[in-house]
């Protein structure tokens, strides 16, 4: 990607257009049980550009990147926005403008590790969890980095360039129960490329060892009884909730597709615990897992406060849903590859810390449940959501009891929300999120835990 | 850009010439037309060329390989000296291996280009459609493209195939919203030859989009009960796909599968017979040369009841000792039976229609516990209501044998072709 300077290009502009350049370069290896059943490296890049004619946009991409291929992208993408405004006659308002400059990169400043390197770090891991734990039924270790680096230049003056880079590496263990397996995974790292992230395998040993035991107490676990229980919800759980089920709904074209929040701004929508923010790229402090400074529309990423102290306060948008709504867009528009266009996705959501301590809020449960790990979350613009929940315990009598089974919770957020009755003082980010809202796009999740009435499935 | 033919030729010619025993080399050229629907209004036009190059290699047992999206020969070359350089850094592994020669062939299907007028007119069409017949039919996401993929697969072994296929594909997203209430989003997607059909009369757009309105007053199914479920053809692929995942790869080397030791096995009622047709008129986006380079077959995954194959890939099935499936399964068709969707209604004393499912996934034995979205619920054989807030749960291996009726009618996806199941035993938790 490196020595092409896209201000070059400004001058084939007719109209508002984004102009972007990008790279998505990625690493799998996986061991299954001691087989090395996936090497790869991958890199896909190439240009795209956006353009806006009264209402109407037209897109085109290619994956050269020579002089001639950004002009016939630029031109095609000119082209079927005439195209489309020429039948939709739509006599739109121009976009907010917005110009600004950025260069943020998170490439590593040590050496790069090469491929049989990698090899021999995942190697050892999964040679160690067969050593420790011989009464395995199968495990699998799984690296995945994903690099993605982008420049944009947009006809209103914006100019950016980022790399945002995460490292994770998948740990799932297997035990037969009475002839059935159970199984547990656990994901490590987060921001940053490989050599930033994992110092040695020995330091994910601490972790994978309680995951172990967690699983051990899964094999012997029980089905959830079935109902409304009071539980207690992880961060992790929490962060999901936060993305899924409110995050979702708040999202302005979904909001304009109908969603339940449209019609609740300014209303008390959640215990007044709850403050809930899509943080651009630093929370209390610290880095999220996916920093966004500028997106990919070249508007200046803020936070975006959606819950304040239970009230409903704005929508996550892109240029154009803020123009129809009237407020300033504050850089939610993202692309996943450079063949996709931006659309409006959540950066890194989650609910703020409160005053409780999590054994406090254990201690507080007199039946219900302390659920931990989620598998995967899905909600809707009623802000019904459901969870799966790989990892939970019961609480009896303020104390944790045995593990239970897999299981889903579900409910209406918004309702859910207003049962929120103690909030831990902690804040954990979930950093191997994906988002699948027609394109697959990396997003942090996090959160303290929660305390809450929610419908859990069971047998 | 690069003659794709030429540029996998020259691909699997670099791998070799940098030291593989083994290589192979696919090259795919992506063409995409899409007209985007966004909140009811034709937003976006959308035009991308991609290319994928695939270059594997095997050196002393050792397989690496990389995917690169350029296909001139200095990044071909360097992709393939990468794909060695991993080779080198991987483990040693008597499984890792190539398609063998099979007969040189050409495939094609579908058109070579889009009618953009045509998509522009049917898309208008269905959204003049919609608020016509549906006023309270809110748009949220519409998709129509036309993919264009033509693929190059050559290796060492002499195998030579190309394919070319033309698809259009077609996805709504929609909700409906009447005096402040709304209902719960639905959606489906299509893959069709042509534009010569209304959007709305292609899979079960029509239908669901008249349901969704119907959604948006719900009740709530009382207590927790044991009922039957007719699980629609919209979500009878998110119901198979713990099988299908179950006898792959990843679930057969682990050993972690429930169905490793049941090829020619009941697993399912002797009601249910399941085919993987890629190949087959009745499926128009399916494909023709699997992921490891063989040519693909349909296959009959499951007869009236029976395990007949696994989905191992030529790694998988050196690695297990199993048979190599003839195909990457998915374009699923799951044969007619002899009721239809009514009288199977009529049998049902008191249980749920299934239209979508919204759940965990199932853990690795088949328990499964999820949210039943937009459905209705059943009683005294007639479709009372739809709900909300209902939970449904069971295990999907159980569910597989206990399905005591398909109907006669069947919806066609393109990609996959479903009738209405009947699934004794469920589980269901209202309010």
């Amino acid at each position: 990607m490196g020595g092409l300077d896209l201000k070059a290009y400004a001058g084939l502009f007719k109209t508002y257009t984004e102009l972007r350049v990008q790279e998505n370069r990625t690493i799998q290896i996986s061991f299954v049980k001691g087989n090395n059943t996936v090497n790869l490296r991958s890199a896909t890049s190439g240009v795209s550009a956006r353009a806006y004619q009264n209402g109407s946009w037209g897109f085109a991409s290619s994956p050269e990147l020579t002089p001639d291929a950004i002009a016939s992208v630029v031109k095609e993408a000119t082209e079927n926005a005439l195209f489309l405004d020429s039948r939709e006659r739509k006599g739109k308002a121009p976009l907010p403008v917005a110009a600004v400059s950025s260069d943020n990169d998170f490439s590593t400043k040590k050496p790069r590790l090469g491929q049989k390197e990698l090899v021999d770090f995942v190697r050892q891991i999964d040679d160690e969890i067969a050593r420790r734990y011989p009464g395995l039924a199968s495990r699998s270790v799984i690296l995945r980095c994903l690099d993605m680096e982008k420049t944009l230049l947009t006809s209103d003056g914006s100019y950016s360039h980022s790399m945002i880079p995460r490292s994770q590496i998948h740990v799932m263990l297997s035990v037969e129960k009475d002839g059935a397996p159970v199984e547990l995974m656990e994901s490590y790292g987060g921001l940053g490329q490989f050599e930033d992230v994992f110092e040695s395998p020995s330091s994910l040993w601490e972790g994978i060892e309680r995951q172990y035991q967690h699983l051990m107490k899964k094999s012997e676990g029980v089905f959830a009884e079935a109902g409304v229980k009071t539980c207690v919800l992880d961060a992790e759980l929490a962060g999901i909730l936060a993305h899924e089920a409110i995050g979702h709904t708040c999202e302005a074209d979904l909001v304009m597709g109908g969603s339940v929040a449209g019609d609740w701004i300014g209303k008390q929508v959640a215990s007044p615990l709850v403050t809930l923010v899509d943080f651009a790229n630093t929370a209390l402090g610290q880095t999220c897992p996916v920093p966004v400074y500028v997106d990919d529309e070249g508007t200046r990423a803020e936070d975006a406060v959606i819950i304040e102290k239970g009230v409903l306060k704005s929508f996550l948008h892109n240029k154009e849903s803020a123009r129809h709504f009237g407020v300033q867009p504050k850089g939610n528009a993202r692309a996943f590859l450079f063949s996709d266009e931006p659309i409006i996705r959540m950066r890194n959501t989650g609910i703020l810390p409160g005053t409780s301590k999590l054994e406090d809020m254990i201690a507080s449960v007199d039946d219900g449940y302390y659920l931990i790990k989620p598998s995967n979350g899905q909600a809707d613009l009623t802000s019904e959501f459901m969870f799966g929940v790989t990892l939970g315990y019961e609480i009896r009598g303020g104390k944790l009891g045995r593990a239970i089974k897999d299981t889903t919770i579900s409910g209406v957020a918004f309702d859910m929300l207003k049962t929120v009755s103690m909030i831990s003082n902690d804040m954990k980010w979930l950093g191997h999120g994906m988002c699948g809202k027609k394109q697959n796009i990396p997003v942090g999740m996090g959160g303290p835990a929660i305390k809450c009435q929610v419908t859990i499935g069971g047998r | 850009m690069t003659d794709p033919r030429r540029s996998s030729e020259y691909g699997l010619n670099a791998l070799l010439k940098a030291g593989a025993d083994k290589a192979q080399c696919q090259v795919t050229r992506i063409e995409k037309h899409e007209l985007n629907v966004i909140s009811g209004e034709m937003s976006l036009l959308r035009t991308t060329f991609d290319t994928q190059v695939k270059l594997i290699a095997i050196k002393d047992g050792k397989k690496g390989s990389t995917t690169i999206n350029k296909s001139d020969p200095d990044s071909v070359s360097r992709g393939a000296a990468e794909a060695l350089a991993i080779a080198e850094a991987s483990v040693p592994d008597e499984a890792n291996d190539i398609a063998e020669g099979q007969p040189a062939a050409r495939f094609v299907s579908g058109s070579e280009s889009p009618d953009r007028d045509s998509m522009h007119y049917r898309m208008k069409e269905l959204l003049e459609t919609a608020r016509e017949r549906y006023p309270t039919l809110l748009m949220l996401q519409a998709f129509l493209d036309f993919t264009r993929e033509d693929t190059y697969v050559v290796n060492s072994n002499g195998v030579d195939f190309s394919a070319v296929k033309g698809v259009y594909r077609c996805t709504a997203v929609f909700s409906a919203k009447e005096e402040g209430k709304v209902s719960s989003f639905n959606g489906t997607s299509v893959a069709i030859r042509d534009l010569d059909t209304p959007l709305i009369d292609c899979g079960s757009l029509r239908r669901l989009m008249r349901e969704t309105t119907e959604q948006i007053h719900t009740c709530h199914v009382s207590g927790k009960f044991t009922g039957d479920v007719i699980i629609a053809p919209d979500c009878l692929g998110d119901m198979l796909a713990f099988l299908d995942d179950s006898i792959r790869d990843r679930a057969l080397i682990s050993g972690t599968s429930v169905y490793r030791d049941s090829l020619d096995q009941l697993v399912a009622s002797p009601v249910l017979s399941l085919h993987s047709r890629p190949v087959s008129g009745e499926i128009c986006n399916g494909y023709f040369i699997t992921s490891d380079g063989y040519s693909a077959q349909n296959s009959t995954i499951v007869d009236r009841g029976l395990l007949k194959t696994f989905l191992l890939s030529l790694y998988g099935s050196k690695k297990t000792g199993k048979a190599r499936a003839v195909n990457d399964g998915g374009a699923y068709v799951v044969d007619p039976g002899e009721t239809t969707l009514d009288e199977i209604v009529k049998s049902v004393d008191r249980g749920l229609l299934l239209v979508r499912f919204s759940g965990g996934n199932p853990n690795e034995n088949g328990d499964f516990s999820g949210v039943a979205k937009n459905s209705y619920f059943i009683e005294n054989g007639q479709v009372k209501y739809p709900i909300s807030e209902t939970m449904i749960s069971g295990n999907l291996a159980e569910c597989y044998r206990n399905i005591r009726s398909v109907s006669r009618e069947r919806v066609n996806y393109g990609y996959a072709v479903f009738p209405w199941v009947a699934v004794s035993g469920v589980t269901i938790l209202g309010k």
